[in-house]
């Protein structure tokens, strides 16, 4: 279409007010905190960046940082590429539960993960303790060991999917061919599969390290004397003695380097590594027995069993009385669940209020942005399509000081009010309703809509009637995902909430700093149920696929 | 049912002119087919009949109404897609019905009407079902009924057939035939396929590069092809260059030279000096033994294959392009390779036009 077409359609002025929003909610924010790092507005006349680079704190944070990003990173993968493998090329007793494994990333809250394991492992833990008692002692679980043992058994999962996806489209017919000219089985997978696989093993590696820069819940809760950007950075934002905006904004600008970079680096590799990948046929699993479908089965069972002890542990956590912080493991109550359901139900009713809104919201948006970028596509659909994705390289943090910096006051003040968490929600979890509702959109020809065009209906009407009905499943699909993500939102959310408006993960976080693991287990079966319920009701009474997996 | 009167038409499409400067008329209740290669802008030019697509310059009217700006659901079209574009979610009764509810018609009166368009195209057992529970053959007749039941001013179709397998493409070539016929609603109907071009139509427009090249019968188009780029499109053809002298009597046949033999043809309607081809369909052309045929051009057998109903002969003169023959009927296997014979121009399967 011509320019002058396009400045006469709906769907362009759609696309105007569409890219406005973003600038304003999403743009605006993003280059207030970039902008305010050089400002240089400090009380001793230094830029942000010159304390930066002349304070070791910061210097340290910036190294811890990168350092646990490439650690976790590379534990994730060696657990996510090997059970991958696994599961795309052999079957052997239990195998249907690793079909669970994407799940437990989005069931399991890493406020919650984090938490569970401190009551298993920590210092007061189950574990710690009943070893002690029998003389084995525990190394300490704060630090760098627990950073990395808990975030890898959260992360692993999107190595897993990701790997698991490209070994599978992989044409197995290649590595026949392979064979065929002479090189043993071994050999021909490794010299064949490997290099087609590697870029998607490279992209899940790079979203892995982008997470764990982001990550804030476990690194707070867990970071102890280990310096992280994630952490400084919210405590210089929420610090007693006078909030430091300058470096709240240098720090925030930091980690958007280090995602940048990160984004740089998968691009360069990328663009070096294109080829054509055929979608193939996938190789037939084949069956695993004796000593090797027993070892598997049970390696496979054990990082299953760790990454869902957090749900145990929780569960546990919530019926077991305490004074205090003392657990009394092995005697049971329901009066934790009785005085956060009764007694202080608020979290829980900010949270429910918060996240319908946003979802609601977020869909309307995801469903709006998809259909102009998939369907309608005009100048401005690049810009949609970049700037709809930005959140996911943004982590909670910067997105949060991000909105508090630029709504505090001026034309649109919103700090201090729900609607900023809202926002903040709605921001974040963006990229998860737009994928979604966009899948099935693609696969939706454009003659439908004209074939109702032609039949007299107008195009708006025709999208209403027609188009609509076919994205009902995605949209239902990507509402369960914005839900269950958005009720789990510690780092944006712990940034822009104000008192009274604590959502359930905050909570949990604040009284995990308190040390009262009984009453944050009861918030946090209350958490696992609000995102539980929706999935099982979606996948069980709607059959949703909502995993891709089908 | 109404004439579509198209006047110096101009579509552009990213950036690029596809159609410029176009005039046809396409007469109440024909129909009517754009016929061309891919790429030709057939499909543009009747996206752009149906509205989907912004004209740059000129003027679309179907009837007395100027519908230029108009948008596609105000300009009372049907339209039947290479894909079907069935609803997938729509039972085969509620596709059909579909244009009817928009025109806001009443529930027993569009039941009425459908069950007669699903009568017509042979699916009244398959009203509950939904697309996918379909044919390839039958979503297209579904197709069919959903754009003639609103019983439009003109009926458009994009390469209908094109999805089909060989055998199914006759059947709903006839369905689409009888139901036009019968509804005597303009068609416009785009092709790359000359077979169902010659089949269907009343008038082809043979389309070259955003113009039509050529608007006429099927008779006229397979017969007395405008150029030789209709007559290689459309059928086999030998099309010869000639070197003519210029301006013939109109009315009195024509003597050209073709590698050095003279041959008596029908006179074309113009010709300019200089180039000009010579026009002659394979089935139209003899080969005799006998020097002292009239109008034969000497060569000799270069190749043939024995097609079973018919062999096919390639023969070389002493100079200029090898001619095809295609020889049928009792004894058309007779001649062998490296015979010296004479191919026998029949002057009334001959057209001489220029390049």
């Amino acid at each position: 279409m011509s320019l002058d077409a396009q400045l006469r359609s709906v769907w362009f002025w759609l696309s105007v007010a569409l890219v406005v929003i973003l600038a304003v909610f999403l743009l605006y924010p993003l280059i207030n905190v970039l902008a305010s790092s050089f400002a240089g507005a400090r009380a001793d006349g230094r830029t942000g960046w010159q304390v930066l680079l002349s304070e070791p704190k910061y210097l340290r944070a910036v190294g811890n940082t990168v350092l646990l990003g490439l650690a976790v990173t590379f534990t994730c993968t060696l657990i996510g590429v090997p059970l991958a493998y696994i599961a795309a090329r052999h079957t052997f007793p239990g195998k249907a539960l690793i079909a669970i494994l994407p799940l437990t990333t989005l069931i399991v809250p890493e406020v919650i993960a984090a938490q569970t394991w401190l009551m298993m492992v920590g210092n007061n833990g189950l574990l710690t303790r009943t070893l002690s008692a029998w003389g084995i002692g525990l190394p300490s679980f704060y630090g760098w060991f627990g950073l990395i043992t808990v975030m890898t058994f959260i992360y692993y999962t999107y190595i897993y999917i990701g790997t698991l996806a490209a070994i599978r489209a992989f044409d197995s017919q290649l590595e026949e061919a392979a064979r065929s000219l002479g090189t043993s089985p071994a050999l021909s997978r490794w010299k064949v599969m490997v290099p087609v696989v590697l870029p998607a093993i490279l992209a899940s590696s790079l979203l892995v390290f982008t997470l764990v820069v982001g990550n804030f819940a476990v690194a707070t809760i867990l970071g102890h004397k280990v310096e992280l950007l994630s952490v400084i950075t919210y405590q210089t934002f929420v610090s007693e003695v006078g909030a430091d905006p300058v470096m709240q904004s240098t720090l925030a600008s930091v980690s958007i380097g280090i995602v940048a970079l990160v984004l740089f680096i998968q691009r360069f590799v990328l663009a070096r590594g294109r080829f054509e990948i055929t979608q193939g046929r996938g190789a037939r699993p084949e069956p695993l027995r004796g000593l090797a479908a027993l070892g598997l089965t049970c390696a496979a069972a054990l990082v299953i069993v760790i990454s869902l002890l957090p749900l145990v542990s929780v569960v546990a956590g919530a019926f077991t009385r305490a004074r205090g912080p003392v657990m009394r493991w092995g005697e049971w109550t329901t009066a934790n669940l009785e005085r956060v359901l009764v007694n202080a139900p608020d979290p829980i009713i900010n949270t429910l209020i918060f996240a319908s809104i946003a979802t609601v919201t977020s869909i309307l948006f995801a469903t709006a942005v998809s259909y102009l970028v998939v369907k309608k596509r005009t100048v401005l659909t690049p810009v949609i399509d970049y700037l709809t994705a930005l959140p996911l390289a943004l982590s909670g943090t910067v997105i949060g000081i991000g909105l508090v910096i630029s709504f505090n006051t001026g034309w649109l003040p919103l700090t201090g009010t729900s609607a900023i968490i809202v926002l903040a929600y709605v921001i974040r979890r963006l990229p998860f309703g737009i994928r979604n509702a966009s899948s099935t959109l693609y696969n939706v020809p454009n003659s439908i809509e004209e074939a109702s065009v032609s039949l007299g209906v107008a195009p708006m009407r025709s999208f209403v009637n027609v188009v609509l009905p076919l994205m009902l499943p995605s949209i239902a699909a990507a509402a369960v995902l914005v839900w269950t993500t958005t009720v789990a939102e510690l780092s944006a959310s712990v940034v822009v909430y104000s008192g009274g408006r604590e959502t359930l993960p905050i909570q949990i976080f604040r009284l995990i700093d308190s040390g009262l693991m009984a009453q944050a287990s009861a918030y946090g079966l209350v958490l696992v149920a609000a995102i539980l319920i929706p999935i099982v009701v979606a996948t069980s009474v709607f059959k949703l696929d909502i995993f891709g997996s089908r | 049912m109404a004439t579509i009167s198209i006047d110096r038409l101009a579509v552009s499409y990213a950036g690029t002119r596809i159609i410029d400067g176009l005039d046809l008329t396409i007469e109440a209740g024909s129909f009517f087919t754009l016929l061309g290669p891919s790429g030709c802008g057939k499909t543009t030019l009747l996206r752009t009949l149906a509205g989907f697509l912004a004209v740059t310059a000129g003027q679309i009217r179907f009837g007395e109404h100027d519908v230029t700006g108009v948008p596609a659901h105000k300009r009372d079209i049907g339209m039947v897609f290479q894909d079907y574009a069935l609803f997938p979610d729509k039972t085969v009764f509620d596709n059909v019905a579909y244009g009817l509810r928009a025109r806001r018609k009443d529930e027993a009166a569009i039941r009425l009407k459908v069950g007669e368009y699903l009568e017509r195209v042979g699916l009244s057992a398959f009203a509950a079902r939904h697309p996918a529970a379909l044919s390839g053959g039958q979503r297209q007749r579904v197709a069919l009924a959903r754009a003639l039941v609103i019983q439009p001013q003109v009926l458009l179709m994009d390469e209908p057939l094109s999805n089909l397998d060989a055998k199914l493409r006759v059947q709903v070539r006839e369905t689409i035939a009888d139901l036009q016929r019968e509804s005597g609603i303009t068609t416009v109907f785009v092709t790359h396929d000359q077979e169902e071009a010659l089949a269907l139509s009343d008038r082809i427009g043979l389309m070259r590069q955003g113009r039509i090249e050529q608007n006429a019968t099927p008779q006229e188009i397979y017969r007395a092809p405008a150029s030789g780029y209709v007559a290689d499109f459309v059928g086999a053809a030998n099309v010869l260059a000639i070197q003519t002298a210029g301006h013939p009597d109109p009315g009195r046949p024509l003597t050209v030279d073709l590698a050095g033999a003279r041959l008596t043809v029908r006179a074309p309607a113009a010709l300019s000096a200089g180039g000009a081809v010579l026009i002659a369909r394979p089935e139209d052309l003899r080969i005799t033994r006998s020097g002292a045929t009239p109008n034969t051009l000497p060569g000799q057998i270069a190749r043939k294959q024995y097609l079973g109903s018919r062999t096919s002969y390639r023969i070389r003169p002493a100079s200029g392009q090898e001619i095809a023959v295609d020889l049928h009927g009792p004894g058309h296997n007779g001649f062998e390779v490296g015979e010296a014979v004479g191919v026998v121009f029949d002057p009334e399967a001959t057209v001489v036009t220029p390049t």
